[in-house]
């Protein structure tokens, strides 16, 4: 029952039979305040290990952040003192400009939906949801609103007598987070809760939790490792690194406009490429990528001087027969072809001794063969797409490695 | 080694027959002289009888004592299980060496020959001036039972989810409610298992009633041994032999069905389904109910 059989267009279908108005009388307010989270110079250490090593961070109310690092970075740590699940070591969590990071986690406003969903298997559906709500002293009436109210919002109205045992990954998922929404937290957190699932369910329901989080109007702090999963949801994301905020901006500007190697490098692919900038040119920077091959750049560090590193996009490659002459251009001889569907995956060995990637459209059915291994090209490399990070250098190995 | 040579089979069966014939044997043997005329219990049986049931239970000094060792292994199974709830609770909160030292000790009783507990704790009481009483032997077989309880309690709680328990904190609950709603429900089918292998013990337990229990108030099993030698008492002995036999079995197979009747409560697989859902259609409606957007 894990993995729901559900065709694309069965999706459509049941899409428009329970349009968004539906479900417009149970929108709420948060509960108490607006929900604006500040984390200031948070920090926690355990035994010797820095988990999270002096960050500050402001967390608007009412929007879709997400914490994003690889496994080990200290995002889950982050969201678990917000919780109040871990003590900092020093520093604040302040919620609506007050200090919780010594409450109880059943004194604060904060309700989390856990990476294991953590329902209470012992307990039926309405029981689960009805949970926090008893505990608070809710009458019993209002309790039976209430988590039916919540459980019509998680599309569950018909599942109240079930055993959490008798549900679906995808159905738990949503027990989870009505068990939270209900007692109207000002900030909800999440912990990798789709990390479980399959990946067409995973999809799906990145879209719901976001029009739901629309819906509530509820500060949702959301961790993943899935930089894809970040990017379709958030509002604003927070990259973290050993402990440390990398760079925290919208989905756009953390793509288009990374603050350094680690953050470009972790959000999608990218080329890095070792150069040195050597001076003035046009609107940026000439850089030097060999004895022989120089580009002009436009973005990132431009004032910079000596030894950093130019990326690229591999979408902004462009990719010319050989011999196509021009400004920044540089010949290269493709290596390696990977068919992706609705595009090609290029490795290029460029004459400057750098190896990138690109990305080419899929426009018929000769783009394989016309870039087969071999092929003699020319890359485009633009100035506007070109950025230089000077300093702070690329993490080491893939972005899932460490603890 | 292969089994499936028809030598092979054979050599297995008779194995387990005789294996099966030297456990249950002793058993038989009690049942059938239990309802035997004669006072005497030897072949050829001499015919049906219940008197023995009749006498067992019209001899005080043997009721007493059944009552006692009841009394004396229901206080000790329940107090040892919320010792062994504590105690687990406590081990897995610790780490390292600390937790290994821990369990240690108290899993020390274990290997400690109860003779040697029963002579130091008699030491014991009389050096803090008491005398020997009852409430010496429910203190003594809390120590050796103890190491059961933790044993069969410790892995249950470990394989629970903590994340449990921190959501019961989430949604507002304090740790001791959490504990009361959470916890101890899901604790439920180690808790029944402790509590009959600790009241089994502690039942069957001679060397620490022999010391500790003041003369006059004998537990089951000492009076059992000082009656022995009484050859006249040995059919009503028989009797409640028997007895405590099929309540042993009553006990299994109620302990059996409890533990079925939890694990049924924890997935709910009964009677919480709709009626309407069946066949294809439950399926089908969950995984619509997964692919509505909300």
């Amino acid at each position: 029952m894990t993995n729901p059989d559900v065709t694309g267009t069965a999706l459509d279908q049941v899409d428009a039979e329970h349009p968004q108005e539906q479900n417009a009388g149970v929108s709420r307010a948060p509960r108490t305040g607006s929900g604006q989270l500040s984390l200031v110079g948070l920090t926690k250490h355990f035994g010797p290990v820095v988990a999270v090593d002096k960050v500050d961070l402001e967390i608007p109310a009412g929007g879709f952040f997400s914490l994003l690092g690889p496994s080990g970075c200290g995002k889950t740590t982050t969201l678990r003192m917000i919780a109040g699940f871990e003590t900092p070591t020093s520093g604040q969590v302040l919620l609506d400009g007050q200090d919780i990071a010594r409450t109880p986690p059943s004194k604060r406003p904060v309700n989390t939906v856990f990476q294991s969903y953590a329902l209470f298997p012992h307990l039926r559906v309405f029981d689960n949801v009805a949970f926090g709500l008893r505990r608070a002293g809710v009458a019993k009436h209002e309790v039976r609103r209430r988590v039916g109210e919540a459980l019509e919002l998680v599309q569950l109205a018909g599942y109240a007598t079930r055993k959490p045992g008798q549900l679906s990954g995808g159905q738990q998922q949503r027990v989870a987070l009505a068990r939270a929404l209900v007692l109207k937290p000002a900030v909800l957190l999440l912990d990798e809760p789709l990390g479980a699932l399959d990946a067409k369910l995973r999809r799906q329901l990145q879209v719901e939790l976001k029009q739901l989080q629309t819906q509530v109007g509820i500060t949702f702090v959301y961790v993943t490792h899935d930089q894809e999963e970040a990017l379709t949801m958030s509002d604003r994301i927070a990259v973290i690194n050993e402990g440390r905020i990398e760079q925290a901006a919208s989905p756009q500007d953390l793509y288009e406009e990374p603050a350094n190697a680690f953050v470009a490098d972790f959000l999608g692919v990218s080329n890095l490429m070792d150069a040195a900038v050597t001076g003035p040119s046009g609107a940026g920077a000439q850089v030097r990528l060999s004895d022989s091959f120089s580009l002009e750049v436009h973005r990132g560090d431009v004032g910079f001087r000596g030894p950093a590193k130019v990326v690229i996009r591999p979408e902004r490659i462009g990719i010319e027969p050989a011999g196509t002459a021009g400004h920044n251009r540089i010949p290269g001889l493709v290596s390696n072809v990977v068919y992706l569907g609705s595009s090609l995956q290029l490795a290029i060995q460029l004459a400057s001794g750098h190896v990138v990637t690109a990305l080419v459209p899929n426009s018929g059915e000769d783009t394989a063969a016309a870039w087969s291994p071999g092929t003699s090209v020319s890359c485009y490399l633009p100035p506007s797409a070109l950025r230089i990070l000077a300093g702070k250098a690329a993490p080491d190995g893939s972005p899932d490695g460490g603890g | 080694m292969r089994l499936t040579s028809r030598f092979g089979a054979a050599g297995l069966a008779i194995y387990f027959w005789a294996f099966v014939v030297f456990l249950f044997a002793p058993l038989a043997v009690l049942l059938i002289f239990s309802v035997n005329k004669s006072p005497v219990p030897t072949l050829p049986l001499s015919g049906f009888s219940t008197k023995w049931f009749h006498e067992a239970f019209s001899n005080g000094v043997l009721t007493g004592a059944l009552v006692r060792s009841i009394a004396i292994a229901l206080v000790a199974a329940v107090l040892a299980t919320a010792l062994g709830i504590m105690a687990s609770l406590g081990l897995l909160a610790l780490r390292g060496r600390a937790a290994a030292l821990a369990l240690t000790v108290l899993l020390l009783p274990l290997v400690v020959p109860y003779i040697c507990l029963a002579v130091g704790l008699l030491i014991l009481v009389q050096q803090i001036g008491a005398q020997p009483t009852l409430v010496a032997v429910v203190l003594g077989h809390c120590v050796i039972v103890l190491p059961f309880a933790i044993l069969v309690i410790m892995p249950r709680l470990r394989s629970l989810d903590p994340a449990m328990n921190e959501a019961a904190e989430d949604l507002g609950a304090s740790p001791l409610a959490a504990l009361r709603l959470i916890t101890l429900p899901l604790l439920a089918p180690a808790l029944v298992s402790s509590g009959i292998i600790c009241f089994v013990t502690s039942f069957d337990e001679f060397a620490i009633a022999s010391f500790l229990a003041p003369s006059g108030q004998p537990t089951y099993p000492v009076f059992l041994y000082a009656s022995a030698r009484t050859p006249a008492l040995l059919p009503e002995v028989i009797a409640v032999g028997a007895l405590i036999i099929a309540g042993s079995l009553l006990l299994v197979v109620l302990a059996e069905g409890g533990r079925r009747w939890a694990e049924r409560r924890l997935v709910g697989e009964t009677a919480t389904q709709a009626p309407d859902l069946g066949g294809e259609q439950p399926r089908a409606s969950m995984a619509m109910a997964d692919s509505r957007l909300t």
